[in-house]
């Protein structure tokens, strides 16, 4: 084989691989992407493959902090799946797709509670903690100061409101959690293209000198 | 063919990347210096290939083209395959540095294999519609081979291996017409161009 056969052969790869670098800039990834929020009561997911195709009838595993598992299910058509909180800890939520794909996100405990708080506990309780927080007297006498305190309607209007601010928030933030779902499955682009193949041709000239220099010795 | 970080079980890991390496070894010595810039720019082919997706069948699935480096470089592709696997754990996150021994084995050996079967289709005297043959059935079977042994990589972890298999080859049913189509025009091309080429890698 002579350097002038090898050199066109090349040459003429190089053009491939650069017309597929640039006709794939902006195109697809070949992994497993699962992105979780907490919206009320209900965690939310959302599972994509490579291309930006949904994940669907893939098997999400929720597991808790000590890594027992929780709750398991599939992905609808969009590859979305959602369930109810199951525990006030942290949720590590697994994406199991076909043939070896595997993705994971977390939500931290703090998320959590919040929301599990204003749905399964009664809203004094919260009500004396936050207060408890603010005067730092003894707990027990606070709940009742605050039970005492807040006549039945206030306390009912006090709910609804917290209710609809809660509902009108998640609405709000409904596009921003979108978009953050979208980002996250951020694409290679062309930089990392194109970093691929310098590190490839330092390769080579690494390769290169080394075998050059163990022939001149 | 990336298969993702968590999924196989330890041994099953360790034992990929010690084949791998032996691989690596096998493919690294005697290594010529006119082969350098030839394993260079086949490295650049695989590791953007992944790029180009085959939207197609159940999951989406990429091009491998561990058929065309399996086809022309041999054994040498097992260096060229981890240097673009590695490279592309690393910046498309496909795959990961963990398993980079099982992916590298599960698409490097498939390609060597490939070269042993189907070399006898580079030699100039055979028939253009002969070489098509060899050439399209290199880039075929080396992607059938790497499902089938993706798959058996999950049974090894514990999945059960006719479906894991079933998947990963049907799956890729449309990227191994590509593949093999793919290998054959690049092959008919350098026959054209650069038959020396392709009777260089052929001698040893």
């Amino acid at each position: 084989m002579n350097t002038k056969g090898s050199l066109g052969f090349c040459v003429y790869l190089l053009c491939v691989v650069l017309w597929i670098g640039i006709s794939a800039g902006s195109a697809f990834a070949h992994k497993a992407v699962i992105f979780a929020w907490v919206e009320g009561d209900t965690v939310f997911t959302q599972s994509k493959l490579s291309g930006g195709r949904k994940a669907l009838n893939s098997i999400v595993v929720v597991y808790d902090t000590d890594g027992n598992q929780l709750l398991d299910g599939k992905t609808d058509k969009n590859g979305e799946f959602s369930f109810k909180i199951p525990k006030r800890s942290a949720l590590k939520i697994v994406l199991k797709a076909s043939m070896g794909h595997l993705a994971e996100w977390t939500i931290p405990a703090e998320e959590i509670v919040a929301d599990v708080g204003d749905v399964g506990h009664s809203h004094m309780e919260n009500e004396a903690n936050e207060d408890s927080k603010e005067t730092s007297e003894d707990s027990a006498t606070v709940k009742n100061k605050t039970a005492n305190s807040i006549p039945a309607h206030v306390y009912l209007e006090h709910q609804a409101l917290q209710q609809m601010i809660d509902k009108s928030l998640d609405k709000k933030l409904t596009p921003i959690t979108n978009m953050l779902a979208k980002s996250m499955d951020r694409e290679p682009g062309i930089t990392e293209i194109l970093g691929g193949i310098g590190y490839i041709l330092g390769l080579v000239g690494i390769a290169l000198y080394v075998a050059s220099r163990r022939r001149n010795d | 063919m990336h298969i993702s970080e968590g999924v196989l079980s330890p041994t099953v890991l360790l034992g990929g990347a010690v084949l791998a390496a032996a691989g690596v070894a096998a493919g690294m010595k005697d290594l010529d210096q006119k082969e350098i810039p030839s394993m260079g720019i086949l490295s650049a082919a695989f590791f953007v290939a992944s790029l180009m997706h085959v939207p197609v069948g159940p999951v989406s699935a990429h091009l491998i083209l561990n058929g065309l480096v399996g086809l022309i470089l041999g054994w040498k592709a097992f260096p060229v395959i981890l240097v673009g696997a590695s490279l592309q754990a690393l910046l498309f996150q496909f795959g990961g540095i963990t398993t980079l021994g099982v992916n590298t084995l599960n698409m490097a050996l498939p390609a060597v294999m490939c070269h042993y079967a189907f070399r006898w289709g580079l030699k100039p005297q055979t028939s253009r519609p002969a070489f098509i043959f060899a050439t399209f059935a290199s880039g075929f079977g080396a992607a059938m081979i790497a499902g089938i042994m993706v798959g058996f990589s999950l049974y090894l972890t514990g999945e059960a291996f006719l479906p894991a298999a079933k998947l990963v080859v049907a799956a890729h049913l449309p990227v191994m017409l590509i593949e093999g189509g793919l290998t054959a025009a690049c092959a008919l091309f350098l026959r054209k161009v650069r038959p020396e080429l392709l009777e260089g890698f052929y001698a040893p």
